[in-house]
């Protein structure tokens, strides 16, 4: 909108209202002035500059106190024809800046005039934008030796503002200010091509303002961290940007050793400095610990901006003059060394790149100077790391820490200096063990045992528990930290010496440590890991990439050497709780863990402990033990990931272990063992735990038969056997084969100390095997229900006739039962006639026989071609037949779960099973009849099997030596249950009667029983049906019935009728008696309600 | 005894039949890891790598006739394996190869393993196999298969069938010599090149199961399926005579080896178990007892460091154990 181009039309213009202003100095001619000026183009007003700055300047001049408002105007007024125009002459550059530094002064003080805010800021500005206005190299006359009083003046005077004004927008106006003075200005406005010459006759001239600016701005850096960070960052940038140019170690270079001489006056050319070596030693000094001051202040600045600015500084000054503030090389280092781990992603990241970029320019690691610096700060470190530990709070540990952290990243491979001085790796190594001290003091982790099936496959995650593969490793609790973060640190810090440190040096340090002490041990071994994690390389943040790290076959020589130290009898098996190993408490926990299998509860079991002082020493201890399984599991699991692929050679050994603790008691334990398997299952490639484990099972197997041969020394090895099967499948067979003649050999030899868990292996093994071959079942249940159905045929005939018999009656048919029954009688009864034989079939003969059954049939000498898991379950059952009469009722009842597995397994085979069978009855009676209730119900629960496996085989021993005892017990037991209150059904002889009723009545079906033994079972039960039994057993007796039902429905019929008639049946002709029963026309009873209900049942 | 015997190092199982025969091969490591050669029942040859304790190969070449011999020829990769089918295979196994390169058909039906010279010229060797005549041994030149001669006692020696072969070069002499151990228990020496027997020695009363010599001590020692095992010398007359004889608890040597080092001997007991000998004096040093079924095979490694020696045993039971004994320096 400029409408004057020409300046004559300008001048035109302007010349009026200059002449004005000149006459008469109001603010509103200044005003008009500026307002016309507006209206003037740029090359116009460049051409009438010193016009129209002459009435502003005459202004300014005039003698005599002059209104603040007519000042500021007319600096603002100048400013403005500053802006837009450049000065082309030195002198008027000169007088301006003098006469605008001269408005602020105050006639008497060093202390700038009392004047408005408003008039300071136009000054300030003022002076701004005449710096920027100067043209060309015309600046430059600004500073000669002879102006230093007006330099500093300005400059002091500034710095004075900054300081000491309160308006943000001065402090940050004259900061801007002071920066282009001291011609540091970002902006691109300024010739910046100063010669070496030049830059050094303007160092030679700041340098003598150093002392001030330096001191000033460390105050206001220091200052209120109030003040905003903006106001620190722009100090900070004129602080680093002026230290670095008077104090470039370039420029210091070029120094002569004699003062050059100035044709000044003398008073100036005394504040003249001479920046030789001497005097940049004192200055070095000092300014140190102005550095030491503002690193301190800002390295904690709460804002990120400031603490970034501080890299900047630290990265102006290490580059530029290394050599001249060699004192404080060490503070601006620990800048570095603390930021790189700070909270702000921003400000580590370019710490990372400023330390990249010097690691790059190779100027730590090159220059020994640095070196020695850092390897000095690192020795003090240590020397006080100790101390520091033991008695900073959290949040100081942490910065102490990142420090540690830092120097190590930053010495790099150089580390190994530190390392190398015995006393300094031993005050490092002993604060490392003293601050990873664990809190051992926590009962619960004694106390919490694994429940339930072992998780391997499954995730187990229960609900106190968060799920624990995700997290890397199980949280740790610490005695003198709490803090998460700083044990992050200490793994850093230990990964870093592992990746940097002399690896050998390191594990046998450690390795020491850890013999040395059972307090250093868990420690130790924690470091330890770290270490290799370290050594490994992976998922380390590293500075310095190319340095000789240990190969991969040292790695794996001194990772076997730790496993093996860690594996070793002494530290692998501790004790970790109060069970003694194989005592019978341990039996019981085994067996309800069996039980949670079957039911699938997760229930928590808590073994109370007496807390007694005594004993709570020995937690400790017992805690302290677990930690440290839990750690050198943790520490396998890292080897694992260090090695890789390659540690699959190493599983040999290891895997044994690991498998041991997953099966442990103690919940930790097993958790952490079993994320130690998933560890190695990614190190390793297996896909999960249980095809690492079918992939090495000739590895367990070979370390569990060597143990089984020596059990007393290795009392684990059951459950490594147990959780091997559990996690494997049908393809271990001939593995699994070979290893129960050594479980079989071993439980021959120890069957009075062992048989306990050796028969909880036998019974996983059999679990197993039921589980691998299944098949085998389904097959024979078919045939089997086939065979019934032939062989049973009239039963099922005469049943519908039985049914019939209620409705139509037809004399045909009345006749053909009658024959049947007669026919069946003699059966029964024995009398079989050669005419009989098509009736009642021996054997189903157009059955095509199985190609198994069929062999067994023609060769009786089967042996050798019976398949490996008959051969174990008939070896099993053998064992077990002779382990049913021991002593201890405990391990009677686990042979009772164990002998129905092998019944199950056998069934496919009866050449084999029968005569097995034969062989268990005796005791399985002896269990049945004269027990302890929980042996009658175990064993009831295996003559049920039994039943359903080979029926036939035990019809008449089941008549003749049980059915008689089982039935007097329920009649005995009747009336006690029929009294008894709520509580009863919580009895061992509640569940015992339950058990049996609910079991009777499949047992008589399957056994198929006759008249007479049906007649008991009925007898026995019928009692069950009164309604003051308790509301299960009656269910359970109507099950009785039910059953019965099937097998012979005219005699359930008729029994139940016995007890309650409902109806009266007349007969269809008068030539037949009338029907009489004796449960007809009676009133209702106890027996009434369940009676009906199955007389419905029936019918229906 | 102060201590009781350790357990094996490690059980190599997964031959699935008795194990007849063992031979090492851990000397060139820096051709492979060390291997483990194992002779079965079933006719088949495994390759036990020893690093990762697994099988590397299965070699089946007897037709599932038992293999009764396996021996390396000077480097790792040649291997000699003699089964029931009358048959001697080679097999290269370089590069994972498991086909037999060469065989040799044999006409023997008994159960004496053959015996090996390397010569060290141009890759020939001598090997020594029972003949074709009951009491015959048959001495070829390999790979040629040119037979060197057919060593037969003579008419009224009634020695029976040869048992065991033992052929080696002498330090002193320049041709080689063969022991045999005959059916009735009697020991000859013969002189290859000259197609004589030097000596004989009657040492058991049952055929010789198993010989083992030391050609540095010229000295060796046999077992039979007596409760005896002898031990007998060679004088410089090159006659055999006999020095000691060690009773044993139960009866039947089925194998006999001798540590290159010459320090201890070990044997292969029917009754389950390996009995460790101090081979200078026949100190009884250990029983080592794990198989549980009769031994038929003990070997020890042929070279490396002294701590790093192994000795193998296989068993009817299917298993090979390896042990780490007496070799602390």
């Amino acid at each position: 909108m400029a409408v004057f181009d020409s300046p004559q039309e300008a001048f035109g213009i302007l010349r009026p209202i200059c002449v004005q202003l000149t006459k008469t100095q109001t603010v509103e001619n200044v005003e008009s002035l500026q307002s016309k000026l507006h209206v003037v183009s740029d090359s116009a007003l460049q051409d009438l500059q010193e016009y129209i700055l002459f009435p502003l300047r005459f202004t300014l001049k005039t003698p005599g106190t002059k209104r603040e408002s007519l000042v500021q105007s007319v600096v603002e007024c100048i400013t403005f024809v500053l802006s837009t125009t450049c000065i082309k002459k030195e002198d008027l550059l000169q007088e301006l800046f003098s006469e605008l530094c001269l408005c602020l002064s105050s006639p008497n003080s060093q202390k700038p005039a009392p004047v408005s805010e408003e008039l300071k800021l136009a000054v300030v500005q003022g002076l701004h934008t005449l710096m920027h206005s100067a043209y060309g190299d015309i600046i430059l006359s600004l500073y000669q030796p002879c102006t230093l009083p007006h330099l500093g003046f300005a400059i002091s005077l500034l710095l004075t503002l900054v300081e000491q004004e309160k308006s943000k927008q001065i402090k940050t106006s004259a900061l801007k200010c002071l920066q282009v003075l001291l011609l540091q200005c970002d902006c691109q406005d300024h010739p910046k091509l100063l010669d070496d010459i030049e830059t050094k006759k303007l160092g030679d001239l700041f340098a003598s303002f150093l002392p001030g600016i330096s001191t000033t701005l460390t105050r206001i850096i220091t200052g209120d961290f109030k003040q905003g960070h903006v106001i620190i960052i722009s100090a900070l940038k004129i602080f680093y940007k002026t230290i670095a140019f008077i104090m470039a170690d370039e420029q210091l270079a070029r120094i002569p050793k004699d003062k050059e001489k100035f044709s000044v006056e003398h008073r100036v050319a005394e504040l003249m400095v001479h920046r030789d070596a001497n005097w940049v030693k004192n200055t070095g000094d000092k300014l140190a610990a102005l550095i030491e001051k503002i690193v301190e202040f800002i390295s904690v600045h709460p804002h990120w901006k400031a603490r970034m600015e501080l890299i900047e500084l630290v990265q102006d000054l290490l580059l530029k003059c290394r050599q001249s503030l060699l004192k404080s090389v060490g503070h601006l280092l620990k800048v570095l060394v603390g930021l790189v781990n700070d909270e702000n992603l921003d400000v580590q990241n370019r710490c990372n790149n400023v330390l990249k970029n010097f690691a790059d320019q190779r100027i730590v690691v090159e220059s020994r100077v640095l070196t020695d610096i850092l390897s000095e700060n690192l020795h003090s470190l240590a020397t006080a790391l100790p101390r520091l530990m033991s008695s900073q709070d959290d949040q100081g540990k942490y910065s102490t820490l990142i420090l540690l952290l830092g120097y190590l990243k930053l010495l790099g491979p150089k580390v190994n200096f530190i390392l190398h001085s015995v006393a300094h790796l031993h005050r490092l190594s002993k604060a490392l063990i003293q601050v990873l001290e664990l809190d051992v003091t926590d009962v619960k982790i004694v106390e919490e045992r694994r429940q339930g099936p072992d998780g391997l496959a499954e995730s187990s995650s229960s609900l106190s528990e968060p799920p624990f593969h995700k997290s890397k490793s199980q949280r740790k609790y610490f005695r003198f930290f709490t803090d998460e973060r700083i044990f992050l640190l200490l793994r850093q810090i230990c990964q870093m010496l592992g990746y940097y440190g002399d690896l050998y040096l390191l594990v046998d340090h450690f390795m020491e440590l850890y013999n040395e002490s059972v307090i250093y041990r868990k420690q130790a071994a924690m470091i330890l890991n770290e270490l290799i994690a370290g050594a490994s390389g992976i998922e380390v943040e590293v500075l310095h990439e190319t340095h000789s790290r240990a190969s991969t076959e040292e790695l794996k020589e001194i990772i076997t050497s730790i496993l093996e130290e860690y594996i070793s009898q002494k530290n692998w098996y501790l004790v970790t709780s109060n069970e003694a190993e194989g005592n019978r408490e341990e039996l019981t926990m085994k067996h309800s863990d069996l039980q949670a299998i079957t039911s699938g509860v997760h229930t928590c079991h808590l073994v109370p402990l007496p807390s007694s002082s005594e004993l709570n020493l020995t937690v400790c201890s017992m805690n302290s033990n677990i930690w440290q399984i839990c750690i050198q599991l943790e520490g396998i699991g890292c080897f694992a990931h260090a090695l890789g692929i390659e540690f699959r050679v190493l599983l040999m050994s290891a895997l044994y272990p690991v498998l041991e603790k997953a099966g442990d008691k103690t919940l930790l334990i097993s958790q952490v063992a079993t994320s130690t398997m998933i560890d190695i299952c990614h190190a390793c490639a297996y896909d999960c735990p249980r095809d690492l484990i079918n992939h090495n099972a000739d590895y367990l197997v070979n370390e569990i038969s060597l143990n089984l041969h020596q059990m007393a020394l290795f009392p684990h090895t059951p459950i490594v056997l147990e959780i091997m099967f559990q996690n494997s499948d049908a393809t271990l067979l001939p593995l699994v084969d070979d290893v129960i003649q050594d479980v079989l050999l071993s439980l021959d030899q120890f069957h009075d100390e062992r048989a306990a868990s050796f028969l909880s292996v036998l019974h996983t093994v059999l679990a197993a095997l039921a589980r691998w071959f299944p098949e085998a079942k389904g097959d024979k249940q078919l045939q089997e229900q086939e065979f019934r159905k032939e062989k049973y045929g009239l039963h099922q005939d005469s049943a519908t006739l039985g049914k019939g018999f209620a409705f139509t009656t037809s004399p045909e048919e009345i006749e053909r039962f009658l024959l049947d029954y007669l026919r069946n009688k003699d059966v029964a009864d024995g009398n079989v006639s050669d005419s009989d034989k098509e009736v009642v079939p021996c054997f189903p003969e157009e059955q095509p026989l199985t190609p198994e059954a069929e062999m067994n049939d023609v060769c009786p000498d089967v042996e050798a071609t019976l398949p490996v898991q008959i051969q174990i379950a008939k070896n099993v059952m053998e064992r077990c037949i002779h382990l049913l009469s021991d002593k201890d009722l405990k391990t009677r009842l686990k042979v009772l779960d164990v002998l129905e597995l092998c019944v199950t397994v056998l069934q496919s085979h009866e050449n084999q099973l029968l005569p097995m069978v034969h062989r268990a009855w005796l005791p399985l009676v002896h269990r049945l009849t004269n027990d302890d209730p929980l042996a009658v119900l175990r064993a009831f629960k295996v003559l049920c099997t039994l039943g359903n496996k080979c029926g036939d085989f035990l019809r008449n021993r089941f008549s003749k030596d049980i059915l008689p005892k089982l039935a007097g017990s329920l009649v005995t037991q009747a009336p006690v249950s029929a009294r008894a209150g709520p509580v009863y059904s919580h009895t061992l002889a509640f569940k015992l009667q339950l058990a049996v009723l609910q079991g009777l009545g499949s047992l008589c079906n399957k056994l198929d029983l006759g008249g007479g033994d049906l007649n008991k079972v009925a007898d026995a039960c019928l009692i069950y049906l009164s309604a003051k039994q308790p509301m299960k057993l009656q269910e359970a007796a109507r099950s009785v019935f039910l059953h019965l039902m099937k097998v012979d429905p005219d005699l359930t019929w008729f029994i139940l009728n016995e007890l309650h008639c409902p109806l009266l049946y007349e007969p269809p002709h008068p030539s037949l008696h009338p029907v009489s029963l004796s449960g007809m026309a009676k009133s209702r009873t106890e027996y009434t309600d369940n009676v009906l209900l199955l007389l419905a049942e029936l019918q229906g | 005894m102060a201590c009781p015997p350790p357990p094996p190092q490690f059980v190599l199982r997964g031959a699935q039949s008795a194990v007849n025969t063992l031979h090492f091969s851990c000397s060139n490591k820096a051709d492979g890891p060390p291997l483990l050669f194992s002779g079965s029942l079933s006719g088949l040859v495994h390759v036990w790598n020893l690093q990762t304790r697994r099988v590397d190969a299965t070699l089946d070449g007897h037709a599932g006739q038992s293999v009764y011999w396996v021996k390396t020829l000077g480097d790792q990769h040649l291997l000699l394996s003699q089964g029931r089918d009358l048959k001697l295979c080679l097999w290269d196994l370089a590069e994972g190869r498991n086909a037999p390169v060469d065989s040799l058909s044999l006409d023997s039906v008994g159960f004496c393993k053959g015996s090996v010279l390397s010569e060290g010229t141009q890759g020939s060797w001598l090997l020594a196999v029972p003949g074709k005549g009951m009491d015959e041994v048959r001495v070829l030149d390999m790979p040629s298969k040119t037979s060197v001669c057919t060593l037969k006692p003579a008419a009224g020696a009634k020695a029976g069938m040869p048992m065991c072969l033992e052929l080696w070069q002498p330090a002193c002499g320049p041709c080689p010599l063969l022991l045999v151990g005959y059916e009735d228990g009697s020991l000859m020496l013969w002189n290859v090149a000259e197609r004589r027997a030097l000596s004989r020695l009657s040492c058991h009363q049952e055929p010789v199961m198993s010989l083992g010599f030391d050609p540095r001590k010229a000295k060796g020692l046999s077992g039979s399926s007596e409760k005896a095992l002898r031990v007998w010398s060679l004088d410089e007359q090159q006659n055999l005579k006999v020095c000691r004889t060690q009773e044993l608890t139960n009866p039947g040597i089925a194998d006999i080896a001798i540590r290159p080092d010459g320090k201890i001997v070990a044997t292969a007991g029917w009754d389950h178990r390996i009995r460790l000998f101090g081979w200078k004096q026949l100190k009884p040093l250990a029983v080592l007892d794990y198989h549980s079924a009769a031994v038929h095979c003990v070997a020890f490694s042929d070279a490396g460091r002294p701590s790093e020696q192994l000795l193998a045993s296989g068993s009817k039971d299917q298993r090979i154990s390896v042990w780490s004994v007496y070799n602390q320096p």
